[in-house]
């Protein structure tokens, strides 16, 4: 099992804990639709922070802020986008995961309301894509997970986002040439320090 | 290859066809070309270029829109008409630099009164070709990618490649022969500026770079034209090999020959001075130049055509004849084919028009007789583009494979643009001749003062 | 999986269209679309398999379907799957198609007033079917083609709940008359199985069993291991071909026998005399047969078949001495109005060389439903007679593939209320009342049994990208709807459940069943004996319509098989494998009567017989008899994108010059009518893909004698040991798999087996569908733009000198009796000193350091100047944008998520499927160990039949690869001259000269 998959599973083990010990403490259980406590004030600053439209990024059909849930409750990046370390694509997770916890908290959010919505319509949430690169290119989550390149390497520190947005990072060619984030000549410059593959065929077919 | 020096009564031909020009004379006479107000013949002309250039970028627009598919391209024959045009024009290019390099080092005087629109001839021609190398490749918007330019990328070109070294050598070629042209013109300029009004003055004015004919100028101008002549002189030998090898390094039966940087620099020169002929008989008709264009040049001029002309002669034999001698299957019916295969009526063309044709010049009546240099130079331009159109269209259709031989015709929109690359260069030439004196004034006097001086006996020197 | 599950998550394949489509164009995806619910299988960037069934044609080929994010993308052989053992054909690989083709119906279509198509409800279409049947009461018709085992048995059940008047099976391709000659002979009703995997002599008597035979896959892979070059002894079985054309089949075979058409009887039992009378069969047979079999001595039937009596003695007498030999029966191109005699007399050969219990198995009883010609003239007379109510339409084109001749248009006319459950578009479609959508098979559930104890489960593998139902759904309903005993009658559940109770007790079970694709036991076979009036059949001449000097030849087209495939674009632009025409039909007449007609090469001509009159351009050959005239079946559709030129016919149908016989057993006769062919003046250019078959000595496609192997037997491995061969000491000269990087582990290589190597084009279509080849049409294709990365070269024999300098490709004469054609696979060579490298301005094609010749489209400014360079011409130019122009939605779902789609303006050629190499490499390095032998392959080998490809790498040692291709014997290296060092070896076809007897 990689180090990926073993912290994923450790994270999986808190969680359980977590809710296990909100039922013996007493707090609103399942059961007790409805009766649910209220949710945290630093929740819905959170939501109303990832709809901020002075902040940078698109905005998105929810108020969904990676600070909230990477940030403060330290949810492992992989156990929404879960496949991540598998496959090449980054999973992004499906209705019924977000329901899997949000069917017990945060039932009074405006966000958890609109994602109620989407699942008793049994429709997708369209996301709005931030990070992407051409058609042309291969890119392989799996790949760099199992190198061990930290995700805020490519996607900024999205634990400290509320709403999340493409953070600039650019580097500088010793011929005195910028090449910004999720530009080519970034991925060679990275691909040189580590010492990964430069051929073109690993990310062009 | 320097021509015989020129007997002395021919050099009074040249100077004296009516009583002895004052400078004036000649000034008037040169002048008048590009002063007077465009005749009928003159605005047709260029009316007509102008819908033809028109037609071309229109076209040219629309393959980019839709893909190169409208060209007549078929597997496997993956160059076509574009190709074959770029490297006519290219070759067209060489008659200037030589004429204006070349012969200058080895003082050729007789060049003089022709090299003007030869070294115009050669802008424009390299230009056009420019064009084609836009026009040949399937995406020009990303066509800078050639160019070996510092990016983002990290990326670098393949300077293995010909067609990099064509970039290259392209591109110098144009520099200097810019420049060539430029420092020639400036003390005519000078001449035209204090002749002028108008915006025509100040245009010359600004051009002139303030030449007064001081001794002192006179002096580095020489020096200048005498080192760019030897900058240059490479150049008209280098440029066109490097063309060749285009076809040279592949391995495609008919292009893969050793022969090809000789064979083509001679074929260049042979259809640049062909051009030249073809531009300049004209001109001269219209504008009454023939006291200053007189047999003479015409007389070495086609001079070179016959030796040029030898020259590709042979260098057609020795393909054939290697072909034979390499015992290879595929090269032996690849020459084959290009005789008696789809393609010979192409094939024909370019020999009997290279050459057998031009060899009408051994005889003295048809090196001076003005209309059958016309013709015959107008048949060689003719006999040059077939050259190339066999050597890339019958080399492509029959390679090692014979499973995909295929067949190729020029499709109308690729016509179009060939056509119109045709009319821009005519336009260009057109409006030179409005614009700019077509003889070189000062050079035509120096002639003339020399001869008026010193009489015959220098004139023999050289 | 519970079925709620795949519906829910299949929900998302209508909203990740808009990704895949971008794919296809450069516009950028804007949203990320999730899953509603995301079944645990799946993974996205991970593909999916599902065991399935093929239901292209009734071979039943096992299916694995690719699919990624639930839609399916590529059909590959189920390995498990007896008939076909993980390969595929052509044909059912582009069957994908269907599903993604862009005029299925969207909804149930009613024929309103104006005589055109309406979409309507599917409640107020099944109300409607219903009062109709009512109405018909005792009227109503099913017609169709063969359905898997449940649907049949259901259609019984049903026809009889509604008091429907019968149900007819109608597959135009059905060997009806060797079901009728197994009858006859052995009194058992069923299909004999051949398996040639054992056999040292093959005749094959016109059943063209490598292209629409009874099971092609199943046989290109027996025959390929029956003269396995690899191993010695085996290596020498012989392979005759008797018929009038040199057909794809018959290319492959040692000797070809020009028979007269319809005379394969007479031949079959001439060589049993011969064979019998010079000692060999069993004797049981000579028993039963010598004294009868008399009369067919060599001489007479050399006059009345056109083969020389010595040929016949010879292979007689090698049949006598054959271990085991086996003989297949004419197929659908011969069956004559005598083919059942024909078939029974080669299952008589078959049975009187002790065959029949081992090359030729006869399996029990099955019971099944047949398709019956016969009952479907029946059924056309009671619909002139106004006999027939509603008619019931499914899985045929009747008004295409039946004969003008039977009137079954105008009967269709008289019919009341016609009812179609085709799922595009058709010309029977364009006559129906009622249409109402089937699935296709990849949206279906549904089963299918090819032979006795071989049952194979279809599973659907995406949502139904249309408003469509199961036929069964949708009968159920209608049954249902009609309410009162009809109602009542009518099982329970869905046509899933049918399925599911069919094959199992419990879901467990079904689970199984599911994984593995089916079940699959041996056919036990019948203890069988000749039956008494066996030797009652008439074996004689054909009977021709008709006076023409020709016998017009129908032969069933391996790319477009009885017509169905046509609206397939890639089957129409895979050329034909022998002519290699696209996109029409042709009619292939000898070079002598060319000749005497004073046509040439695409010159039109009319063809005459009793039934009608076809002009057709003409393709000269050696490879067909001077009396016969030969045109493929499948063109002529006047419906359908690609099947037709918009609404008028492309190509010919040839079915329409054909009289509507049946034989003795009352199965469909082809061979039927006499024909005259004249000179119209017209001419028509042919879109072909291979421009010459004469290779001029060239060594692209090598053949080595038998005799090279004995040479070899004395000192093997030695380079200098063979003379026979001249290719072994080419090989010595570079060791390809020094042209990778020092300290890379791989260098990846093919090896091409000439001699396996049927020219099937199964990895052309396989190419095509995994690397997103667009398809160009057949204006591109005459202009030679056709983008295919693999084509199959046809050489015949070393070729000559001659020719060349026209236009028209050189047509070799291939008309002599000793067959030697060679299929050579040309795909990028992955050269070591590749020419197209160095000339590349902008190193947009470069060599990577596993050996593999890189094309990076992006990078690419199109000069073009590698595709000159590339002797072997295997790079492709995007002439246009064509894949965005020519794929309608909701094609690009169908596209390789993996592959780049290419745009216009840039080259691309054959990249040994990097993507699938980069994928496995994902697995090897999560585990630390470098790619197993066998863990990667390309799809051309992958789909192969034969397995005449062979991928890997080339550095290590022991791979499969290395091993072929260090054969001293056959290897050689194509073009090796120009010392581009392949990473591809070829093996030499191996010539085994005639029959020896």
């Amino acid at each position: 099992m990689s180090p990926i998959q073993l912290r994923r599973r450790i994270v999986e083990a808190a969680l359980a804990v977590a809710v296990a010990a909100g039922l013996v403490f007493g707090l609103p259980g399942p059961r007790e639709s409805g009766a649910q406590a209220e949710s945290s004030a630093a929740a819905k600053e959170a939501q109303q922070l990832a709809w901020d439209d002075s902040a940078p990024g698109p905005k998105q059909p929810i108020p969904f802020s990676h600070k909230l849930h990477a940030g403060q409750f330290q949810i492992d990046c992989l156990y929404c986008h879960s496949g991540t370390d598998r496959s090449a694509a980054a999973g992004v997770p499906s209705v019924e995961s977000c329901m899997g916890c949000h069917s017990q908290f945060g039932q009074d959010l405006e966000g958890i309301q609109i994602l109620k919505q989407y699942w008793d319509d049994k429709e997708p949430i369209p996301w709005e894509q931030i990070h992407r690169v051409p058609e042309h290119v291969q890119f392989k989550h799996n790949r760099h997970v199992a190198a061990e390149v930290p995700c805020q390497r490519c996607h900024g520190p999205v634990e400290e986002m509320d709403k999340v947005h493409l953070t600039s990072d650019t580097i500088w060619w010793p011929w005195l040439l910028p090449s910004k984030k999720l530009e080519m000549g970034w991925c060679i410059n990275c691909h040189r320090e580590n010492q990964a593959s430069q051929d073109c065929l690993t990310c062009h077919y | 290859m320097t021509p015989p020096p020129p007997p002395a009564e021919s050099v009074a031909a040249m100077i004296r066809p009516t009583p002895l020009l004052a400078d004036s004379q000649t000034n008037r006479d040169v002048m008048a070309v590009f002063m007077e107000r465009p005749g009928l013949g003159w605005l047709l002309l260029i009316g007509l270029c102008g819908a033809g250039l028109v037609a071309g970028a229109l076209t040219w627009i629309f393959q980019i829109y839709l893909g190169l598919g409208i060209a007549g391209y078929s597997h496997p024959i993956f160059w076509g008409a574009y190709i074959v045009t770029f490297v006519f024009w290219v070759g067209i290019a060489h008659a200037g630099t030589l004429i204006s390099a070349i012969l200058f080092l080895f003082r050729a005087r007789w060049r003089n009164a022709i090299n003007r629109s030869a070294e115009a001839m050669t802008i424009f021609a390299v230009f056009t070709a420019q064009l084609f190398l836009g026009i040949h490749v399937g995406r020009i918007w990303k066509a800078y990618f050639i160019l070996p330019y510092p990016n983002q990328r990290a990326l670098w070109v393949n300077f293995k490649s010909p067609l990099l070294w064509d970039t290259f050598a392209i591109s110098t070629y144009t520099l200097i022969s810019l420049i060539f042209f430029y420092v020639g013109l400036i003390p005519d300029l000078a001449i035209a500026r204090d002749r002028t009004t108008g915006w025509r003055k100040v245009l010359y004015g600004a051009l002139a770079l303030g030449w007064q004919g001081t001794s002192r100028q006179w002096k580095s101008h020489t020096r200048t034209v005498l080192h760019l002549s030897g900058l240059a002189t490479p150049l008209v030998l280098s440029v066109h090999s490097v063309v060749s090898w285009d076809f040279a390094v592949s391995i495609v039966p008919g292009w893969h020959a050793t022969i090809f940087a000789p064979y083509f620099v001679a074929g260049a020169i042979f259809s640049g001075f062909a051009m030249v002929l073809t531009v300049m008989i004209p001109v001269r008709r219209i504008f009454r130049l023939e006291h200053i264009i007189t047999d003479y040049h015409f007389e070495n001029m086609t001079r070179f055509l016959l030796l040029t002309s030898v020259i590709i002669g042979y260098a057609y034999g020795i393909e054939y004849f290697i072909a034979w001698y390499s015992g290879v299957e595929a090269e032996r019916t690849s020459f084959w084919l290009r005789a008696f295969g789809p393609y010979w009526i192409s094939t024909w063309c370019m020999i009997i028009f290279n050459g057998v044709v031009p060899h009408i010049f051994w005889f003295k009546w048809a090196r001076t007789h003005v209309p059958t240099i016309f013709v015959v130079s107008t048949l060689i331009n003719i006999g040059m583009w077939f050259e190339r159109y066999v050597i890339i269209i019958t080399g492509l259709s029959r390679e090692y494979n014979p499973a995909v031989w295929g067949h190729y015709t020029p499709s109308i929109p690729e016509l179009l643009i060939v056509i119109g690359s045709f009319s821009f260069f005519s336009i260009a030439f057109l409006l030179f001749l409005k614009l700019f004196p077509v003889i070189p004034i000062s050079e035509v006097k120096e002639l003339e003062i020399h001869a008026r001086s010193h009489g015959h006996a220098t004139s023999e020197a050289h | 999986m519970p079925e709620l599950d795949r519906r829910e998550f299949l929900k998302i394949v209508g909203a990740s269209a808009g990704a895949a489509a971008a794919v296809g164009c450069s516009d950028p995806v804007s949203k990320l679309i999730p899953y509603v619910v995301q079944p645990e299988e799946i993974t996205p960037g991970i593909p999916l398999y599902y065991a399935s069934t093929c239901l292209e044609c009734p071979a039943a080929c096992g299916l694995h379907v690719k699919t990624r994010e639930g839609r399916p993308i590529k059909l590959e052989g189920n390995p498990d799957h007896p008939i076909n053992r993980g390969s595929l054909c052509g044909r059912g690989q582009t069957s994908i198609g269907r599903t993604y083709h862009p005029d299925r119906f969207a909804k149930p279509m009613r024929r309103g007033a104006d005589g055109t198509l309406a979409p309507i409800e599917w409640d107020e279409a099944i109300a409607l079917l219903a009062a109709e049947l009512g109405k018909a009461s005792g009227r109503t018709w099913v017609l169709g083609g063969t359905t898997g085992p449940t649907a049949s048995e259901f259609l019984d059940r049903w026809v009889e709940a509604v008091g429907a008047a019968g149900r007819v099976v109608y597959e135009p391709f059905a060997p009806e008359a060797l079901v009728g000659a197994t009858r006859t002979l052995f009194g058992v009703e069923s299909e004999p199985i051949f398996d040639l995997s054992g056999a040292d002599l093959i005749l094959d008597f016109g059943s063209d069993f490598l292209e629409t035979g009874l099971s092609p896959v199943e046989h290109a892979r027996q025959l390929a291991t029956a003269r396995d070059a690899g191993e010695a002894g085996t290596r020498a079985t012989r392979f005759v071909y008797i018929g009038p054309r040199l057909s794809m089949t018959a290319s492959n075979a040692d000797e070809w026998l020009a028979a007269k058409p319809g005379t394969e009887g007479l031949l079959a039992l001439a060589l049993a005399n011969v064979a019998l009378s010079s000692g060999g069969g069993t004797d049981a047979g000579r028993a039963a047969l010598a004294p009868s079999l008399a009369r067919f001595d060599a001489a007479s039937v050399a006059k009345l078949s056109g083969v020389p009596a010595e040929s016949i003695e010879r292979i007689g007498r090698a049949l006598a001495q054959a271990k085991a030999p086996v003989a297949l029966p004419p197929g659908t191109a011969l069956a004559s109005r005598r083919a059942t005699a024909s078939c029974g007399a080669v299952l008589l050969l078959d049975w009187a060389l002790g065959a029949v219990g081992k090359g030729v198995k006869i399996p029990e009883n099955d019971g099944r439903r047949r398709s019956s010609y016969r009952a479907v003239l029946a059924l056309v007379d009671l619909m002139k007679t106004d006999n027939v109510g509603v008619l019931l339409l499914h899985g045929s084109n009747p008004v295409y593939s039946l004969p003008p001749a039977a009137r079954f248009a105008e009967a269709l006319e008289r019919v009341p209320f016609v009812v179609s459950f085709a799922s595009a578009p058709d010309e029977t479609t364009a006559r129906a009342h009622l249409v109402l959508p089937d699935h296709t098979p990849l949206e279906s559930w549904g089963d299918a049994s090819p032979r006795p104890g071989v049952r194979s489960l279809v599973q659907p593998t995406i949502r139904p990208l249309r408003d469509t139902r199961a036929m069964v759904d949708t009968l159920l309903d209608v049954g249902r709807a009609m309410g009162g005993a009809v109602a009542a009658r009518m099982p329970e559940g869905s046509f899933r459940s049918l399925v599911e109770a069919a094959w199992s007790s419990s879901p467990e079970a079904f689970r199984q069943v599911l994984a593995v694709g089916g079940r699959f036991e041996n056919p036990r076979p019948a203890a069988v004996s000749l039956a008494g009036d066996a030797l009652q059949l008439e074996v004689a001449e054909p009977l021709l319509e008709g006076d023409g000097e020709f016998v017009l030849l129908a032969v069933p087209s391996p790319q477009l098989y009885d017509g169905r495939a046509a609206d397939l674009p890639w089957q129409q632009e895979i050329s034909d494998p022998v002519t290699k025409i696209t996109w029409t039909s042709w009619a292939e007449l000898s070079f002598a009567t060319c000749e005497r007609l004073g046509v040439e090469y695409g010159d039109v001509v009319a063809i005459e017989t009793v039934a009608g009159t076809l002009e057709l351009p003409v393709f000269p050959r050696g490879g067909v008899r001077d009396d016969v005239i030969a045109i493929p079946t499948g063109q002529g559709h006047t419906v359908g994108r690609w099947a037709s030129l918009d609404g008028k016919a492309r190509g010919v149908n040839v079915i329409a010059a054909l009289p509507s016989l049946t034989d003795e057993s009352g199965g469909r006769a082809w061979l039927v009518a006499r024909a005259n062919a004249r000179k119209t003046g017209g001419h028509f250019r042919f879109a072909i893909d291979q421009d010459s078959q004469d290779q001029r000595g060239r060594r692209l496609g090598l053949a080595t004698p038998l005799s090279a192997f004995a040479a070899a037997g004395a000192a093997h491995g030695e380079a200098d040991a063979h003379g026979g061969d001249h290719a072994e000491h080419h090989l010595r000269e570079f060791d390809a798999a020094k042209d990778s990087d020092a300290n890379s582990l791989y260098r990846w290589g093919m090896a091409i087996d000439l001699d396996r190597c049927t020219g099937c084009k199964a990895c052309v279509a396989a190419c095509y569908i995994e690397n997103n080849i667009p398809v160009v049409g057949e204006e591109e294709v005459r202009r030679g733009r056709i983008m295919s990365w693999l084509r199959i070269e046809r050489w015949v024999g070393d070729g000559s000198l001659e020719g060349g300098a026209g236009l028209d490709p050189i047509l070799p004469d291939e008309s002599g009796s000793i067959v030697d054609v060679r299929h050579a696979a040309l795909v990028c060579q992955q050269c070591g000193a590749a020419p197209c490298e160095p000339v590349c301005p902008v190193i947009a094609t470069y060599h990577n350091e596993d050996g593999l010749n890189g094309m990076i489209y992006n990078r690419c400014i199109g000069t073009r100047y590698c595709a000159n360079n590339c002797p072997y011409k295997v790079r492709r130019f995007n002439w246009y944008d064509f894949q965005i122009h020519n794929w309608p939605e909701p094609m690009p779902l169908m596209l390789n998520p993996d592959v780049t789609v290419r745009g216009q303006g840039v080259m691309e050629k054959c990249t040994f499927c990097v993507q699938r190499v980069a994928f496995a490499r994902q697995k090897a390095k999560d585990e630390q160990r470098p790619i197993a032998d066998g863990e990667v392959t390309t799809a051309c080998a992958q789909a192969c039949p034969t397995q005449a490809i062979t991928f890997g790498n080339l550095k290590d040692g022991a791979s499969a690869v290395v091993r072929k291709s260090d054969d001293p014997v056959r290897g050689y290296h194509a073009l090796h001259e120009l010392n581009t060092r392949p990473a591809v070896t070829y093996l030499a076809k191996v010539t085994r000269g005639p029959v020896e007897g």
